[in-house]
């Protein structure tokens, strides 16, 4: 427990340290200002030693200088000055409730207009303070997503520390991941490969087949874009457990860039990258190449696909060998299928074949 | 009048019977029946239209005098009538010509000048004055004194209306507080529902005549309405124009011929138009002369056959026309005349004339023998029979000078393209009509007896050769012909036989029109001028913002114009519903009939929205809180009617009328865009102002230290120009620094109680009422800061007032 309320203090010494510098800018006669890297696909780059993608060098300062900026640096003053007691109390929030809660500043000005404002402003505060915003206890809304596999963990919870085994201890849904996975400790597990699967669908499907069983799998539900924890936990299964790591999903841009999220790490949150992504993760399908291979039954590509399709071709994630064939080839035959779509070939014909195949090929099996 | 229900039959009387109800109308008689024309159609307008005319004609003399127009207005209720009273400080009329004035339609000294006034027909206040004895049967009651006369005359007149001559009713001399000046009282019958366009109309009057003083006093006014003036400065004074060439009509022309003193045309020219001089009355009678007589081809000196040698066959011509002469002078004169025209480009009719002639002279010296008229005529005969030798020869061979020459002409004038055995037939049929029948043929020809010959040519060509010559082939061969022609040195009709002839008038006129002639000059017009457009504005409109233009003088019809366009924004004048719209001919505002008025017409089609004004759905007369005065001044003004309510549509002085308001209205614009940017940096200074303060206060909460000094962060945030004081001691120091993105000059006054010393070199101190005036004028650049430094007793008060820099920029702490 020591270390943590060290890491409290740090945290909160970070926030104050912040709020110096404005001050200090005050006191300088200077223009307030904040330094923020570019958050756009343009500005991120490759990093080879952690194998990640971060942000590149270019930033955009959010300077007092103008109406606008100076609304936002006096919300980050308001939400530096809330967390920093949230921290001294050792209380904790949502994202959600941060909004909320700024109805009861007494100024106008600082209040939050939307949701995506508190967000941001809140990533914003991560990115320059080099810390998370579960180091400043701001929980996501959203919760982690689901796991089943042959994994024995242990959590730490309000009502004391609980062994659980992702298969024996669980029902049918499996266990939900907390939005803090550093509260999770590995104890034990008998897996050989984690499985990241987009769909609920897909995922029940695998549960009913039992495939987590036979093939001694840890299958994660991702449940669209992956929240945080999800990501962040599926890195800790690679790096400490070193279990290779497959991504399952649609055959489609958006289902792409899911699993960019999860390889390469977001653009949005592209300063975490470091601890959210699992550059190791690969790509199981549906590929545009399956759709042929399997023959499929596609649904045609909308205009909104294409233009998404093209965007990927410019994203510095995708400039890969086999995206780029993938992508080109997907634009070609101008369609796109979901991962049921496999159904067509009879519903044990994903764990039966066509998995079983395709990790053969990529030699996870 | 009789009646003209007759029956069939009896045809024969009629005529007799109808004859018997035609008589003379009396112009008086006609307005009777047509008040409508000349803006009397109601009592409400009939009174704003006297108002009208009778200041019109009160600021027309007082301003011809030289007087600055001092004017009363009165109206009051008379039992059932209106009496309307107009006073002027002119100078008076004379008591011969004051019953005419007043009493006769049609009688004014202005009809027939060229020169910018606001009365033009000399019907306006007799109109009025017929208006009111046929309302209310009362005569009108006039007042006038003229410069240095011990009394005044007064008079009791009204129009016989069968005769449109005055009747008096009372005549007296009469004692009058004005020492010049004429008054006059109508009585009508009348209503004030116009009273708006009649306020309208006298303020309009002011605001475009700065120079003026007015007042009106009417019963629905607690108080006079007084105009004072803005200026002493008169109109400049006008100078009376003869007509400009381009500007008359044929019916004109042939008056102003009949009753010139002049001989020749270069004299009427020169006498009775403006801008013509001696070398622009010669290019007209060049052009005259052109189309009266028409223009002469001329002809090379060329082979007419392979074998033919053109020089030797003009001198054997020659030799063979001239006898008794002898062999030397016949030779010589032959060779002589042989030669110049061999090396002439080519020789017309005329000039032959010349040049044999001159030889003759030459070698009739030379020899002693004398070439009578007869060897001339003989010589010249032969020599142009050679020239324009077409057909055959003596031994009645084919011989042709004329196709080669037109061929090479026709050729060059019309395109590439065309068949060479059809242009050579066209030369040809050319030929041959040139060479023509009569006698002697000197082929001259007038530009549409040209067109008619190459039109039958073309023709001609077209249906044997089967090749077409279209209208530009046809308009290019005429035109290259014409251009080779040469004036004829024919002395032109005189000014008597162009009178008598109309169509020798109409020749004239097209001359007149043909040539270039300088514009008009344009000190016949008084324009307001910009400063005085817009010092009419400041005076009746308290508004932010004012601009105004004035254009350079242009011509239409012959009468120049100018166009003068002011705005005014903001401040007092209504914002809500469209601009208002002053319109102003010849510094009479227009009241009435906007909507048919050029000017309005004008001021729609112009997209406001680009000059920061509202305009619902892109066109259409913008809104907003402005006035736009537009003011035409010309010697003739185009109105749509007699009424002179409207501008008629001539798109010359549409034209100019857009100009001179897009002119104005880029002032608007920048004003505008200036305002807004200032709105906006003060909505910013209003929310940074609020919100930093706010910031501070947290970031000194979170981090437990003392509120900030944010005063210099606030100054550069707002791109302001501060001025702080500092005081050290006896050492004052004043700092201004600029955060804004451009170098400010400002003007700095430090007042100090006490004698400042130490003062820097260029800052001088001056005592009054034992305060020191300190004044610096420092120039500071974008981010720079300059402080100026001296001494002052401790105890002493200094205060420092700035000026040069917008309020709003500005933030002085000093």
């Amino acid at each position: 427990m020591s270390t943590e309320d060290t890491t409290d203090a740090e945290a909160r010494e970070t926030l104050i340290d912040l709020a110096a510098e404005f001050y200090d800018q005050f006191a300088a006669g200077e223009i307030p200002r904040m330094d923020l890297p570019t958050r756009t696909k343009s500005n991120i780059e490759y990093d080879p030693e952690k194998k990640v993608w971060v942000y590149g060098d270019r930033t955009s300062t959010r300077s007092a200088n103008s109406v606008s900026g100076a609304r936002k640096l006096l919300k980050a003053s308001f939400t530096i000055d809330f967390l920093a007691n949230q921290l001294d109390e050792d209380r904790s929030s949502t994202l959600r409730e941060l909004y909320y809660l700024s109805e009861s500043w007494n100024n106008e000005e600082a209040q939050f207009n939307s949701q995506d404002e508190s967000n941001n402003l809140v990533e914003d505060l991560e990115i320059v303070t080099g810390a998370t915003r579960e180091d400043f206890h701001m929980r996501p809304e959203e919760s982690g997503a689901k796991v089943m596999g042959p994994l024995l963990i242990r959590e730490q919870t309000n009502r004391g520390d609980r062994d659980i085994h992702c298969q024996k201890d669980v029902g049918q849904g499996g266990y939900q991941i907390p939005n803090d996975t550093d509260t999770i400790e590995f104890l034990d597990n008998d897996a050989d490969f984690v499985m990241c699967v987009e769909t609920g669908g897909m995922r029940d499907r695998l549960v009913e087949n039992g495939f987590d069983d036979e093939y001694n799998c840890l299958v994660v539900h991702l449940g669209g874009q992956p929240a945080r924890a999800t990501r962040r936990l599926t890195k800790r299964l690679h790096d400490e457990l070193d279990l290779p790591v497959v991504v399952f999903c649609d055959g489609d841009p958006w289902s792409y860039r899911i699993y960019g999220s999860v390889a390469y790490g977001s653009i949005k949150s592209a300063h975490l990258s470091e601890h959210l992504a699992t550059p190791e993760a690969d790509y199981v399908g549906i590929r545009p190449q399956d759709i042929v291979d399997y023959d499929l039954p596609t649904d045609p590509l909308a205009d909104s696909d294409i233009n998404a399709l093209e965007s990927e071709l410019e994203d510095p994630r995708f400039q890969t060998e086999f995206w780029e064939e993938q992508i080109e080839l997907q634009l070609d035959i101008g369609k796109k299928a979901e991962q049921q779509a496999l159904a067509s070939r009879g519903l044990d014909f994903v764990t039966d074949t066509y998995l079983p195949e395709r990790l053969n090929e990529m030699g996870i099996l | 009048m009789t009646s003209q229900q007759t029956t069939l039959g009896e045809d024969a009387t009629t005529a007799e019977e109808l004859a018997e109800g035609q008589r003379e109308i009396s112009i008086a008689e006609f307005f009777e029946k047509n008040k409508h024309m000349l803006g009397f159609d109601s009592g409400a307008r009939g009174l704003v239209t006297a108002v009208k005319e009778a200041v019109d004609n009160a600021l027309d003399a007082t301003e011809e005098a030289g007087f600055r127009p001092d004017i009363y207005v009165e109206i009051r209720e008379v039992g059932d009538y209106y009496r309307l009273v107009v006073e002027d400080n002119g100078p008076g009329i004379t008591k011969e010509q004051l019953p005419k004035v007043f009493g006769k339609l049609l009688y004014g000294s202005r009809f027939h000048a060229r020169e910018q006034t606001r009365g033009q027909q000399g019907i306006g206040i007799s109109a009025a004055v017929l208006y009111s004895q046929l309302t209310s049967g009362k005569p009108a009651k006039v007042t006038s004194r003229t410069q240095g006369s011990a009394d005044a005359e007064y008079f009791e007149l009204i129009i016989d209306t069968d005769t449109n001559e005055p009747e008096i009713q009372a005549e007296r001399t009469t004692s009058w507080d004005r020492s010049h000046g004429t008054r006059i009282e109508l009585e009508m019958e009348a209503n004030m529902r116009a009273r708006a366009q009649l306020h309208d109309y006298i303020k309009h009057t002011a605001v475009v005549n700065p120079h003026a003083r007015i007042e009106l006093r009417e019963p629905g006014l607690d108080e006079p309405l007084k105009f004072e003036r803005a200026t002493d400065q008169l109109p400049a004074e006008t100078k009376e124009i003869r007509p400009h060439p381009h500007g008359v009509e044929l019916g004109t022309l042939i008056k102003m011929l009949g009753a010139t003193d002049s001989y020749s045309v270069s004299g009427f020219m020169q006498g009775e138009f403006t801008r013509v001089g001696k070398k622009t009355a010669d290019s007209v009678i060049a052009n005259f002369r052109d189309r009266h007589f028409g223009r002469e081809l001329g002809w090379p000196a060329r082979n007419g056959a392979p074998s033919a040698d053109v020089e030797a066959d003009i001198e054997e011509a020659l030799r063979d026309a001239i006898s008794n002469k002898g062999a030397d002078a016949t030779d010589t004169f032959a060779e002589r005349v042989a030669n110049s025209l061999t090396e002439r480009e080519r020789t017309s009719y005329t000039q032959l004339v010349d040049i044999v002639g001159t030889v003759a002279d030459e070698v009739g010296t030379e020899t002693g023998k004398t070439f009578g008229t007869t060897v001339r005529e003989n010589a010249v005969a032969a020599a142009w029979a050679e020239l324009t030798q077409f057909g055959t020869d003596e031994e009645g061979d084919e011989f042709d000078r004329l196709t080669p020459t037109l061929h090479e002409l026709v050729d060059d004038a019309t395109s590439t393209r065309k068949d060479d055995a059809a242009v050579h037939g066209l030369a040809e049929r050319l030929a041959q009509r040139f060479a023509g029948d009569d006698e002697p043929n000197r082929m001259r020809f007038t530009l549409s007896e040209l067109k008619t010959l190459v039109d039958e040519a073309g023709d001609a060509t077209e249906e044997y050769d089967d090749e077409t010559f279209g209208d530009t082939a046809r308009e290019n061969i005429v035109e290259s012909l014409w251009e080779r022609m040469v004036t004829v040195p024919d002395e032109p009709p005189n000014v008597d036989e162009i009178a008598g002839d109309r169509d020798t008038a109409s020749e004239l006129l097209e001359a007149m029109r043909e040539t270039d002639i300088l514009a008009p000059p344009t000190d016949c017009l008084a324009p307001i001028t910009e400063d005085l457009v817009e010092a009419g504005l400041r005076k009746e409109f308290d508004a932010d913002f004012y601009a105004a233009a004035t254009r350079d003088a242009e011509v239409h019809g012959g009468d120049p114009f100018v166009v003068e366009a002011g705005i005014a924004y903001g401040g007092e004048i209504e914002a809500g519903g469209t601009i208002q719209l002053m319109r102003f001919a010849n510094r009479v505002p227009l009241v009435y009939q906007r909507g048919a008025c050029a000017t309005t017409n004008v001021v729609k089609r112009i997209g406001w929205r680009n000059y920061g004004l509202d305009q619902p759905g892109g066109s259409g007369m913008p809104s907003g809180p402005a006035v736009l005065s537009i003011h035409v001044a010309s010697t003739n003004v185009p109105f749509t009617s007699e009424s002179k309510d409207a501008l008629a549509s001539v798109p010359e002085i549409e034209d100019e009328i857009e100009l001179a308001i897009r002119e104005a209205a880029r002032e608007l614009k920048s004003y505008l865009n200036k305002r807004r940017s200032m709105a906006k940096r003060r909505e910013k200074q209003d929310v940074l102002g609020r919100i930093l303060p706010q910031m501070a206060d947290k970031v000194a909460e979170v981090t437990g230290r003392e509120h900030p000094n944010i005063e210099g962060a606030m100054a550069r945030i707002m791109n302001n120009v501060g001025v702080d004081r500092e005081r050290d001691g006896e050492t004052v120091r004043l700092s201004v620094e600029n955060h804004s993105d451009r170098g400010e000059s400002l003007e700095i006054t430090e007042i100090v109680s006490a004698e400042p010393g130490d003062l820097p070199d260029g800052v001088d101190a001056i005592e009054m009422d034992d305060e020191w005036f300190l004044n610096w004028n420092p120039d500071v650049d974008s981010g720079e800061t300059i402080e100026l430094e001296y001494s002052l007793p401790t105890d002493a008060d200094a205060d420092a007032t700035v000026d040069g820099v917008d309020d709003e920029k500005l933030t002085v702490n000093a």
